[in-house]
C-alpha cells in the first residue's frame, strides 16, 4: 500500500513540475514535460524503478478506465462530429493506414534482426486488464 | 431534476458506475477478445444518462477525477520507457528515428486529407494529433486551438481500428518482425494498440510501449514548431 503511494506521489509530482514549466511557458504540454523529466530521472538514477513500478504498472493497466468519461462525452459532440464526418473519418483512415505502413515498413528495413530483447524483463507494466 | 438525484449527484457514484462498466467490459473482452473494452464501457453508462436524463456534466463531475488520472498516467510512460529502453538500447536511436517518421507522416496526412477535403482550420488542426495517446493528444490539440472532442473520437477511433486491423494490414504488406509491428502499433494506435499486442508477443508489446511514449514526445514537439508556423 505505501508502495503505491510512494510510486502515485512521485508521478503526481512530476506532472505538477510539467504543469508548472508549461505555465512558464514552454509549448510542450506539462504531461510531456513531466514525463520527460520523469524519464531524464530514472535515466539518471536519481529515480529507482522499485519506487514506481507498481503505481506506474497499475495506471498504465487500467488506462482504458481513465479513458472513459472522455468517450462517454462524444455522446454531446454527436453535431460538432457528423457535420465534418467525411473529412474527419477520410482523415482517420488513411492517416492511421499511412502511419502503419510507414513505420512497419521502415522499421522492418532499419532495425536488426538480432533478439535485441532478450535481456527485457517481465513487462508487469504494459500489460492491461489485469 | 429526478427522483435519482441524491445517487447521481455523487461524485462517488459516478466514479463506481466508471469502474463497474469498465470491469464489465473487461470480463467480456476477456471471454471475446474482439470486444474493444473502451466501447463496451461506455455502454451502460450513456444508458444510464439517457434513462435518468442526467446531463453529460452531471456524471462528469466524478468523471472528471479519472480524467485528471491520465495526467500521473502519462508520466507513468517513463517507466516502460525506461524499462524497455535499456533493453533496446542498441537499435534505440533507429526505432527513435522510424518513430520519428512515422510521427511525421502521421500528422502530415491527417492534416492535410481534413485540409483537402474542405474542413475549417479548426478541424484541420484537429486532426494532427490523432495518432499518440490520449492526455497528450489532448494536450496537443489545446496547444494547436483545435477541438479536443474531434481529436479524442479520432485517437480512440485510431486506437480501436489499429488494434483490429493494424495486424493483419501490416502481415498483408509483408511485415512480420516483431519489432516493426510493435513500432507500427505503438505510434499509429498509443495505449490500444500496445494493449492489443500483449497477449500475442512480449517483444511486440515492449517495443510498442516505447514507440507509443516516443511517438508522443515527437509529436509535442512537432507540434510546438507547427504552433509556431501558423502564429
Amino acid at each position: 500500500m505505501l508502495d503505491y503511494a510512494r510510486g502515485f506521489g512521485i508521478l503526481v509530482g512530476f506532472h505538477l513540475l510539467g504543469m508548472l514549466l508549461h505555465r512558464l511557458g514552454v509549448p510542450i504540454p506539462g504531461g510531456v514535460l513531466g514525463l520527460m523529466a520523469f524519464y531524464l530521472a530514472m535515466t539518471a538514477g536519481l529515480i529507482k524503478l522499485k519506487w514506481v513500478e507498481r503505481a506506474a504498472g497499475l495506471l498504465l493497466r487500467h488506462m482504458v478506465l481513465l479513458f472513459v468519461p472522455l468517450t462517454v462525452g462524444l455522446m454531446e459532440m454527436g453535431a460538432v462530429l457528423s457535420r465534418q464526418a467525411l473529412a474527419i473519418a477520410a482523415s482517420l483512415l488513411v492517416s492511421l493506414a499511412a502511419v502503419l505502413l510507414t513505420t512497419g515498413l521502415l522499421g522492418r528495413w532499419l532495425l536488426p534482426a538480432e533478439p535485441l530483447l532478450a535481456a527485457a524483463p517481465p513487462s508487469e507494466s504494459v500489460e492491461v486488464s489485469q | 431534476m429526478n427522483r435519482f438525484q441524491w445517487v447521481t449527484q455523487n461524485p462517488a457514484v459516478s466514479i463506481a458506475f466508471t469502474v463497474l462498466a469498465y470491469s464489465l467490459a473487461i470480463a467480456l473482452h476477456r471471454r471475446w477478445r474482439i470486444v474493444p473494452p473502451i466501447l463496451v464501457a461506455c455502454v451502460p453508462i450513456v444508458a444510464a444518462l439517457l434513462w435518468l436524463h442526467e446531463p453529460y456534466a452531471e456524471y462528469n463531475r466524478g468523471g472528471s477525477y479519472l480524467t485528471w488520472m491520465l495526467g500521473p498516467a502519462t508520466v507513468a510512460l517513463g517507466v516502460p520507457m525506461h524499462r524497455h529502453g535499456m533493453a533496446l538500447r542498441r537499435s534505440l536511436p533507429r526505432l527513435a528515428l522510424v518513430v520519428l517518421a512515422g510521427s511525421i507522416i502521421g500528422m502530415v496526412t491527417a492534416g492535410l486529407t481534413a485540409w483537402l477535403l474542405g474542413a475549417p482550420l479548426a478541424v484541420v488542426v484537429s486532426t494532427v494529433p490523432k495518432s499518440v495517446t490520449t492526455p497528450i493528444a489532448i494536450e496537443v490539440c489545446r496547444e494547436l486551438h483545435g477541438i479536443p472532442q474531434i481529436t479524442i473520437a479520432m485517437v480512440i477511433l485510431a486506437g480501436v481500428l489499429g488494434a483490429s486491423f493494424g495486424p493483419p494490414l501490416l502481415r498483408l504488406a509483408g511485415v512480420r518482425d516483431d519489432r516493426a509491428i510493435g513500432a507500427a502499433m505503438g505510434t499509429a494506435a498509443h495505449g490500444i494498440g500496445t494493449a492489443s499486442l500483449v497477449r500475442h508477443s512480449e517483444m511486440q508489446a515492449s517495443v510498442s510501449a516505447w514507440a507509443m511514449a516516443a511517438a508522443g514526445i515527437f509529436t509535442s514537439l512537432l507540434a510546438a514548431l507547427l504552433a509556431l508556423f501558423l502564429r
